[in-house]
């Protein structure tokens, strides 16, 4: 095939090689035949007819060189392009509908590939496992998902029967300074054998090896990204060896990693490794890294060549029970019930495919993207259609050149595959504008994206694969909207096209079909739409419980700039007198962790009442006074906290708890009064009173409607806070004034995330916003594309049918009847399509059923509203032509033929 | 004036082709010329179809070709065997002997 192809690009080298060989041939002949007495006409007679004829074996040679259809083929395009060439209009307006399905199926595969698809650039990626514990862990934990401890990953590394090798990560922030002023910055903290499991090498100086991750804080080191390198420190080669400072704590430089690394999270970009040895230093007052019972390390492991995944997942249980029952043997083991006793041994480890590494934006975005594939993939079948009808409008209009061909003797296989050739060639410059457009359509879905992604994760450009993808698209796409006007030349009769003037019966019967066709799909885009747009209508419109206008936040983190807890408070409050005394707050308050950010601090507690109650996961934080009254939230029962709470002793002083607490854990009664505690053992001492009950308000997001309890803010021993304050006037304008408070209390110490609360609710709902701006967009396209191909054929019937309505109209019918007559034709498609795409709505509103909020897939009021809109549009396209027929004069229509 | 000569069998071409190129580098006057001399004696050649073979082998990578400086003094396109090509002429002529053979046990069988 390829050969064939540089056979066609050479094919002029060829010809004048053939030829000069055939002379040379020739000319011997001849001269040999005269030297045996032949006079030389007769000769060169003789000569060629033992040939047999030069243009002959000139055209058996040619089909050597480039196959039969490929010859066919090139011709068919050059025909394709001259005839494309004569009626441009037409062009223009089939490539742009290409374009616009190309141009959003590419940019959205361009996002699913680098999300979703895209294996890590290590060696070997499909044989990476991420290793999870199925079961109670009997474990704290902080971070994500899929979360174990240290020393279990270390065990796990020594299965050398299953594993070449076994590694964990888990991500963190730091305060990080490569010698000036510190800022935020993402590290992931690895065990050792991180690369060399991987399968990274450096690009500079070397990367972490097994002896770099020896006991606690022995090993102050630390290899950058390449990133990281090359934006912040200017790609300088003499960077191994000197020190940059996480949280204060000064770590040596060692190496780069290779260029194309940039960690196992898509998304989330490190700027820096870190051996585990050293997660004291970064992560402050973190000292567990040695307990089996802290879960917050993601254990991914390379599967020995030759070992199947089920192999080592079935074969790693037996040292894995047995490890579990050594665990409760422990030293430190807590005092569990005999029942958690039971969950914990019954636990297995479960092994899951991971070549594209571990993500939590993978996570959240694998059903969104794949809602989008799904829309433009339909979106790239409407304007198939589209261009299929206008392919269909073309043929009719040419019906008289190819009934022409076919009284000459061009085989109807022949005609279907001229067809063929003009809607790929077509397709195929739909596919490379589309492809010229992809990276701003990327960027543009790139912005829609959660903010928080790092900015190098993603990039717009066009790659090998995304390349293939739209190559491959176009030409789907190409033979999709040929497909029906190649059937209909093959079914082309010869005489009637001779004898009509208008286009076939035939014709106009499949453009409606494919009119009815866009309209099923485009009711499907519609309705999506409206689901998407009806789910961020509710969720704006509903809020997160609390009032956020002119309410901003930032967050503080004092540990990381070497604080103990104690002076670190102590700096908290300060910051919160001087921003209680500044002019511009109305009101100000404290949380120990950000609200409407995905995160929450969360544990599983138990309630004393007349009985002893042990909850589900409830979500936790500790809040100044100020809190409520700060966000307006109703204290509904009982009291706020105040400034006696604040000294009380940990575990027996005062809690709040919201009204979705009272109503799950205490059935109705009062709270006030009963005991609670973190933890659910039987260690466990609920000695904590509840003073008040809160209205509900959001803390994770605004979808989530959950279970909290409430601690004073000062007696617990964390040491950041996120600050909220109301404040008068616009919001946006006194970033500089809280960054001077904050400056005057410690020049030094960074101020994270300084945001409005309406830019936060925003962020939150990222999702929802890309679903309902894009699926929108997509259905609004897609509406147009259909009413263009359902005006174009209505069009086309009234001109067909201009003779019978001027014999109607000359027989006394009414103008009202003759516009009927064309709009019943158009109900009838709509009516038709909406019938054909009352299943798919209801089959892929299923599937998208968990992105939606306060409405339902089948929601009636939706798919009315739709189909009002998508029948009162189209009888609008319709009565365009409907009116012209309404028009005709009837003289003039029988003069016509 | 009928040939006592019979037609070449299908695909036997080929194989004579690179039989005669197998012996030096010759252009395609030249295997018309030695298919002529056997034309004359045993089987018929149709030089028409000596072309499109020829550029068939070249496409299949049996042949090479060059354009050199011929007897005449003047520029001619010869062919050579590749490595490929030898072991296909290779191939060729051993199952021709072996269908040769076998036809030839079935005739003295039935000959007996």
């Amino acid at each position: 095939m390829i050969g064939k192809l540089a056979n066609w690009l050479r094919r002029n080298k060829l010809e004048s090689g053939l030829e000069r060989e055939l002379r040379y041939h020739l000319d011997r002949r001849i001269s040999d035949l005269e030297k045996r007495g032949l006079p030389s006409g007769e000769a060169r007679r003789q000569a060629l007819l033992e040939l047999g004829g030069i243009a002959q074996i000139q055209e058996e040679v040619r089909d050597i060189w480039l196959t039969r259809w490929l010859r066919d083929f090139t011709y068919d395009l050059r025909l394709s392009l001259r005839s494309f060439l004569r009626t441009p209009s037409f062009c223009i307006t089939a490539v742009l509908s290409l374009v616009l399905g190309i141009g959003a199926t590419t940019a959205v595969y361009s996002l699913v590939d680098q999300v979703l698809l895209h294996a890590l650039p290590v060696r070997q990626p499909e044989r990476l496992v991420l290793i999870d514990w199925q079961g109670d862990q009997v474990a704290n934990g902080f971070g994500s998902w899929n979360l174990m401890s240290y020393p279990i990953c270390r065990d796990l590394d020594e299965q050398k029967q299953f594993f070449e090798g076994v590694f964990c990560r888990a991500l963190t922030n730091v305060d990080l300074s490569t010698g000036g002023d510190y800022s935020a910055a993402t590290v992931e903290i690895v065990s050792a054998n991180y690369f060399s499991v991987l399968g990274v090498g450096p690009a500079l100086g070397r990367v972490l090896a097994n002896d770099d991750d020896g006991a606690p804080n022995a090993n102050p080191v630390a290899v950058l990204s390449y990133d990281f390198w090359q934006t912040q420190l200017g790609g300088a080669p003499d960077v191994v060896g000197r020190k940059v400072l996480v949280n204060r704590h000064p770590l040596t430089i060692i190496g780069v990693a290779a260029s194309t690394f940039k960690g196992i999270d898509v998304g989330q970009v490190p700027s820096m490794w870190i051996p585990a040895s050293m997660s004291a230093e970064a992560i402050p007052g973190f000292n567990d890294l040695l307990d089996r019972r802290r879960r917050w390390m993601q254990v991914l492991g390379r599967l020995n060549p030759g070992v199947t995944l089920q192999q080592a997942q079935a074969g790693l249980q037996p040292w894995f029970k047995a490890m579990l029952q050594e665990d409760t043997r422990r030293a430190g083991f807590p005092v569990i019930t005999a029942d958690r006793r039971r969950e914990f041994l019954g636990s297995s480890l479960v092994l899951t495919e991971a070549p594209q590494g571990h993500s939590s934006l993978r996570r959240h975005l694998s059903e969104p993207l794949w809602v989008l594939s799904a829309v433009t993939a339909v979106l790239l079948g409407l304007a198939c259609l589209n261009v299929s009808g206008l392919f269909l409008a073309r043929g009719s209009a040419q019906d008289r050149e190819i009934g022409t061909r076919i009284a000459l003797g061009a085989s109807r296989g022949r005609l279907g595959r001229q067809l063929l050739a003009d809607s790929i060639l077509i397709a195929l410059a739909g596919g490379l504008l589309g492809i010229a457009a992809a990276p701003i359509a990327v960027r543009t879905l790139i912005a829609f994206l959660p903010k928080g992604i790092a900015p190098t994760a993603l990039h717009a450009g066009v790659d090998a694969r995304v390349l293939l993808f739209a190559f491959m698209a176009s030409v789907a796409a190409g033979l999709l909207s040929g497909l029906a006007p190649a059937w209909q030349a093959g079914r082309h009769s010869l005489v009637t096209s001779l004898r009509e003037r208008g286009g076939t019966a035939g014709g106009i019967r499949l453009r409606k079909v494919i009119v009815t066709a866009q309209i099923a799909l485009t009711l499907t885009l519609v309705v999506g739409a409206a689901l998407f747009l009806r789910t961020l209508d509710e969720l704006m419109a509903k809020g997160p419980g609390f009032k956020t206008s002119s309410l901003i936040s930032f967050g503080i983190d004092p540990q990381r700039s070497g604080y103990a807890p104690a002076e670190a408070n102590r700096l908290i409050r300060n910051i919160d007198e001087a921003i209680q005394q500044s002019p511009i707050t109305q009101a100000s308050a404290i949380a120990r962790f950000p609200l409407l950010t995905g995160g929450s601090w969360n544990d599983p507690m138990t309630i004393l009442t007349d009985k002893r109650i042990t909850t589900d996961d409830v979500n936790l934080n500790s809040v100044t006074p100020g809190f409520f009254p700060t966000m307006g939230v109703r204290i509904v029962a009982g009291r706020n906290f105040n400034e006696r709470d604040e000294h009380a002793p940990v575990n027996s002083g005062s809690a709040i708890v919201n009204e979705a607490f009272a109503k799950r854990y205490l059935e109705g009664r009062s709270p006030l009064g009963a005991r609670i505690c973190e933890g659910t053992g039987p260690e466990a001492k609920p000695n904590i009173e509840i003073v008040g009950v809160v209205s509900n308000f959001n803390y994770r997001g605004l979808r989530e409607q959950s279970e909290q309890v409430f601690f004073p803010f000062f007696a617990d021993a964390g040491a950041n806070g996120t600050f909220y304050v109301r404040v008068r006037g616009a919001p946006e304008s006194f970033l500089s004034s809280f960054r001077a408070i904050v400056h005057s209390a410690d020049p030094a110490l960074p101020m994270m995330d300084f945001r409005t609360l309406d830019e936060q609710v925003d962020r939150s709902l990222n999702t929802e916003h890309m679903l309902a701006t894009l699926s929108g967009s997509f259905g609004m396209i897609a509406l147009l594309l259909s009413l263009v191909g359902l005006y174009g054929v209505m069009s086309f019937v009234v001109t067909q049918r201009t003779r019978e309505i001027g014999i109607r109209l000359a027989l006394g019918a009414m103008r009202w009847s003759a516009i009927w007559l064309i709009l019943r034709d158009a109900l009838a498609m709509i009516l038709t399509g909406t019938g054909i795409g009352l299943p798919f709505v209801w089959t892929l509103g299923r599937l998208v059923e968990s992105q939606l909020y306060g409405v339902k897939a089948s929601d009636p009021a939706v798919l009315v509203i739709t189909i009002l809109v998508l029948c009162s549009a189209g009888l609008g396209a319709a009565l365009i032509p409907a009116r012209r027929a309404s028009s005709i004069n009837p003289t003039d229509a029988l003069r016509v033929e | 004036m009928r040939s006592p000569r019979f037609p070449i069998p299908q695909g036997t071409l080929d194989m004579l082709i690179l039989q005669i190129v197998s012996l030096e580098p010759v252009h395609g006057y030249g295997i018309a010329q030695r298919l002529e001399q056997i034309s004359r004696s045993v089987v018929q050649v149709n030089q028409g179809s000596l072309y499109p073979a020829l550029h068939r082998l070249e496409q299949k990578r049996w042949l090479s070709a060059k354009w050199k400086e011929s007897e005449t003094g003047r520029e001619a396109k010869f062919y050579a065997l590749t490595t490929s090509g030898r072991k296909q002429l290779a191939a060729e002529k051993h199952s021709w002997a072996q269908l040769a053979g076998a036809v030839q046990l079935i005739f003295n069988e039935g000959g007996r």
